[in-house]
Formats: structure tokens, sequence, C-alpha cells
């Protein structure tokens, strides 16, 4: 009777990918479905792209056609809230988590490229006031393996404080609220990186070639929100 | 005297090969069109390649990075794969196209409102910037409006191939990041903003420990993203402001869910499609050639008008 308890403690962890976001938080990602969210439709990554989940329960988004990437937005806004999401992306992809985005993705990012300047906080078609320079990950990041986010983001002039796999990896304070037209708030998102224009050819420097590796899935599990006051 | 008749010779032949700039039309609004005339495009050309493979921007930090054999493989069986050559479409019939996007001025003379975000609080000359905030539903009541004020029925939205074949001026779909750069107006994007002043994908110098000044609203404006006054940069070849950049465009047609349009549009849908970025679009989907869909960001989104010719 014992063993079998045991054994089923063990399946249980085993599958244990559901259980492992922090007290406090709910999901935004059922694990099983897209339900929540959609793609941009202007998006200057692309808006065709595929979003599917796998029955490990995790989200994949891929290009489609051909280097045109997208970016991946809850339906609801949020203003002031604590994030956790795993993410696993392989080497020369370039992702982001999208903080505060209006719906044509003009956002706070978190960037995220395994190898790159993961962990940075950049401007994404918005005019930054103050980043925070990409974190020293050795030891810190996995390779090819999820690795946790989570972000705390607060205030109008926002307060932002990112950890990495449990470990403060930047905080800054912002001078000034840097959305456009002065809103406040906006979706979490997801990016996936465009990669080339449609003619390349007649586009000097078109192409972004590192930023994705033909037919390689971002991966994200765990996508959890806390709303804060 | 010989070089002289040949220069007046000369003149002669070019003026008979250059033909002469449309006769202004302007409506009882102020509104300017551009005639444009029929012709034919290849709409929906998708030839992305593996040139850059492995390169890109930047030097890879990681060798992890770097593309392999099989990438480079991968990456030419899904060009292969994904390459479209597009079709024909055929614009049978001139017509006339706005100048220009419409205005919040033009906007206020027809509807007595204005939905604008970028209102006199936050920019100067207001009346001379894009109408914006306006559903597809709303730039059809304007049109329907427009048409009862000038007891017409000749506006209308462009179809979107009226739109792209106008934004082309005899162009292809996708155009250059020279050519963007001359006529878009975006004002966040790659290499428009000035990458050093906080533009995409920069990290900015660390802060100076005082104390910022208090921002007035059309300071807030300036810093943070706008549109522009129409007409600001150079027209196409044709003579057309604000195709690119600015603000998104409501054409007619709904969405059909893909990359670019098929030749027979849907009938009807509830999501309709969006033409030629916005002042926080970037050069990747600034272009001719871009089929987006609403919403969108709706300080980003305004509309051009066609008018019918007899």
């Amino acid at each position: 009777m014992r063993s079998y308890g045991v054994l089923l403690a063990l399946f249980l962890s085993a599958g244990s990918a559901r259980a492992d976001i922090p007290d406090g938080f709910t999901r935004i990602f059922d694990g099983k479905t897209t339900k929540g969210w959609h793609f941009s439709g202007t998006a200057h990554h692309g808006t065709t792209a595929i979003a599917r989940v796998t029955k490990d329960g995790v989200l994949q988004l891929l290009q489609h056609p051909f280097g045109q990437g997208g970016l991946f937005l809850t339906d609801k806004t949020y203003k002031n809230f604590e994030l956790y999401l795993e993410v696993k992306i392989p080497f020369a992809t370039n992702s982001g988590i999208f903080l505060r985005s209006s719906e044509g993705g003009s956002a706070y990012q978190i960037e995220l490229v395994q190898g790159g300047a993961t962990g940075a906080l950049i401007g994404e078609l918005l005019r930054l006031s103050q980043g925070i320079p990409a974190p020293d990950l050795t030891n810190i990041w996995k390779i090819d393996e999820f690795n946790s986010i989570q972000v705390r983001m607060a205030g109008d002039a926002p307060h932002i404080t990112i950890w990495i796999n449990g470990v403060k990896a930047g905080e800054v304070q912002e001078p000034r609220n840097d959305q456009i037209g002065g809103f406040v708030g906006g979706r979490i998102g997801l990016q996936l990186h465009w990669h080339t224009t449609y003619e390349p050819r007649s586009v000097s420097g078109g192409g972004m070639s590192n930023a994705m590796k033909p037919g390689h899935p971002l991966e994200f599990r765990n996508i959890a929100i806390k709303e804060l006051p | 005297m010989k070089w002289a008749v040949a220069l007046a010779l000369s003149v002669l032949t070019l003026a008979a090969q250059t033909p002469a700039p449309p006769a202004a039309t302007v409506n009882s609004i102020g509104m300017a069109f551009v005639r444009i005339e029929p012709g034919t495009m290849q709409v929906g050309v998708f030839h992305p390649d593996c040139e850059n493979g492995g390169g890109g921007r930047g030097a890879p930090r990681d060798p992890r990075m770097v593309w392999v054999e099989a990438d480079r493989a991968a990456c030419e069986a899904q060009t292969r794969a994904d390459r479209r050559d597009g079709f024909p479409v055929t614009i049978r019939k001139a017509y006339l196209i706005g100048k220009t996007e419409v205005t919040q001025g033009q906007w206020k003379a027809v509807m007595r409102t204005n939905p604008s975000l970028f209102q006199a609080d936050r920019v100067t000359n207001p009346d001379n910037h894009p109408v914006e905030s306006v559903s597809w539903q709303d730039a059809q009541a304007f049109v329907k409006a427009l048409n009862a004020k000038e007891k017409t029925r000749t506006y209308r939205l462009p179809t979107e191939f009226e739109w792209e074949y106008a934004c082309r001026a005899g162009g292809p779909g996708q155009q250059t990041w020279t050519e963007i750069r001359a006529q878009a107006v975006l004002g966040l994007g790659l290499g428009l903003a000035g990458r050093g002043a906080g533009g995409r994908g920069s990290v900015p110098a660390a802060p100076s420990s005082e104390p910022l000044p208090p921002e007035t609203l059309m300071q807030y404006t300036a810093r943070t993203g706008r549109t522009n006054e129409v007409g600001s940069k150079p027209p196409n070849a044709w003579g057309v402001h604000d195709m690119l950049g600015n603000v998104w465009e409501w054409v007619a047609d709904p969405y059909n869910g893909k990359i670019f349009p098929d030749p027979t549009p849907p009938k009807s849908g509830s999501v309709h499609v969006l033409k030629g970025g916005g002042f926080a679009s970037d050069v990747k989907n600034a272009i001719c050639a871009t089929h987006a869909f609403g919403p969108g960001d709706p300080f980003a989104v305004g509309f051009r008008i066609v008018k019918d010719l007899p």
C-alpha cells in the first residue's frame, strides 16, 4: 500500500508542470487551449503565426509562413501585477515578454534570446526612459530547458523587478510613464520575432536571420498572474 | 543657336513623354483627390530566402546560435514550400483617391464630432492630423454622411486592391527600406526614432539622479509618440501622401484570415482589413502589401476615401 503511495507521488510529480505556479497567482494559460489569448492583427512581427498547445500543457509558437512571427496577446489588460511564466527557447531564436502592451505591440519588453540579451528591459515601439542591461545569467540560465521568469510591475511610472529562476536579475524605477497616449496598463504579450521580409532581395539588410532558426518553436508553460492594487 | 534649338526640342520631347499631373480635385470640405489610372499589379508575392542565414543583425554571442547545415537545409525546404508568386489584379476603371488620410478637420466638417486622441491638448494644428480612433463602421458612417452632404453616392472606402494599387504607384508590394524611410510617417520604428533616443531595441543610458521636471500633455505626447500632420513627407510616385505610416487605414474588405488577400475578397465578415501601418509601426510592415486586420491600436487607425468617376 505504501509503495503504491510512493508511486502515486512520483507519478504526480512527473506531471507537476501544472502545479508549479507561485502561491496567490492565477493561471492565464489553461494548459489545454489558447482561450484568453489572440494574435495581434497589426504587429510588425507578423499576423499569421501558429499557436498550439501540446499534450504536456506547453504553448508553442511557430512562425508561419517562413520568417513571419507574431505577437500573442492576452485578451485582458493589466496595470499593476506580478507575472510568472516558464519559457524554453532554442538558440538562434528571438522572443520577449511584452508588458503593458498595446494591441499593435508598443510595449515594455523583457528580451528573451538564449545566448543573447535575455533579461534586458527594452522598449518595443516605445521610447523607454530607463532600460535594464542584460544580466549575467551564468550559472542561472539552464540551456535548452524551461526557465522561470517572474516580473513585478506597478505604478503609473512603473517600478519593474525581474527574477530569473528565482534570482533577482534586474530592477528599475522608471522616472515616467512611457506609453503612447498616456495610457497606463495593457496586455501581456509573447513575442515571436520576425525573420525575413516578403521580398528580402529588395531590402538591404532586410533579414534578421539569426533571430530565428527555421522550424524551432518557442515554448511557454505555467503562465500565471497576480493582480496588484 | 543650334544648341538652343536642340535644347528646346528635347524639352518639348520630355514634356510629351511626361504625363501631365492630374488636375487637382477638391471637394466641398477641402479634401483633395488624386486620379488613379487603370492598370495591373501582381498581388501576394512572397519570396523569402535564406541568403543571410546565420548572419543577420549583430554577431552571434554564442556559437550555438550560428546556423549549421541542417538549419540551412530546413530553411531552403521551408522557403521553397512557402514561396508564393501571387496573382494578377487588374484595375479596370480610373478612380479618385484621397491625396491624404481623412483629417480631423474634414471629419468635424461632416460629422460635427471628433473621436481622435491627438487633439489640441496634445498636438498643434490637430485639424490637419488624421482622424483616428475610428472603427470600420465609423468610417462607413462618415462616407454615408459625406455622400448625403454632397447629394451624391460616389464616395466610399477603397477596396483593398484599389488602396494597394494607389500605394504601390507602379512598384512592387514590398517597398525597399530606403523608400519606406523617404515616404513613411513612422515615429518609433527601427532606425527612424534614433536608437540612442530609446527607440526600438535600445537600452538607454543610466538615469541621472536629478528629479525630472513635470511635463505638459503636449510634451508627453511629443516624447512618447503621436500622429503627424498629413502630407508631412514626400508623396509616392503618383502624388499620394501618407500611404505608409501615420495611421493604419480601413479598406472596404472583410479579412480572409490569411497573410495575403485572395483574388476574390470575402463578401462578409466582422473583421476588416487594415493597410499601410501607423506611426508606431516598423519598416517591416509599413509596406503596401501588408494585409493586416482590426482592431489595431485605436489611436493609430484612420482611413482615406475614394470617389467614383462618372
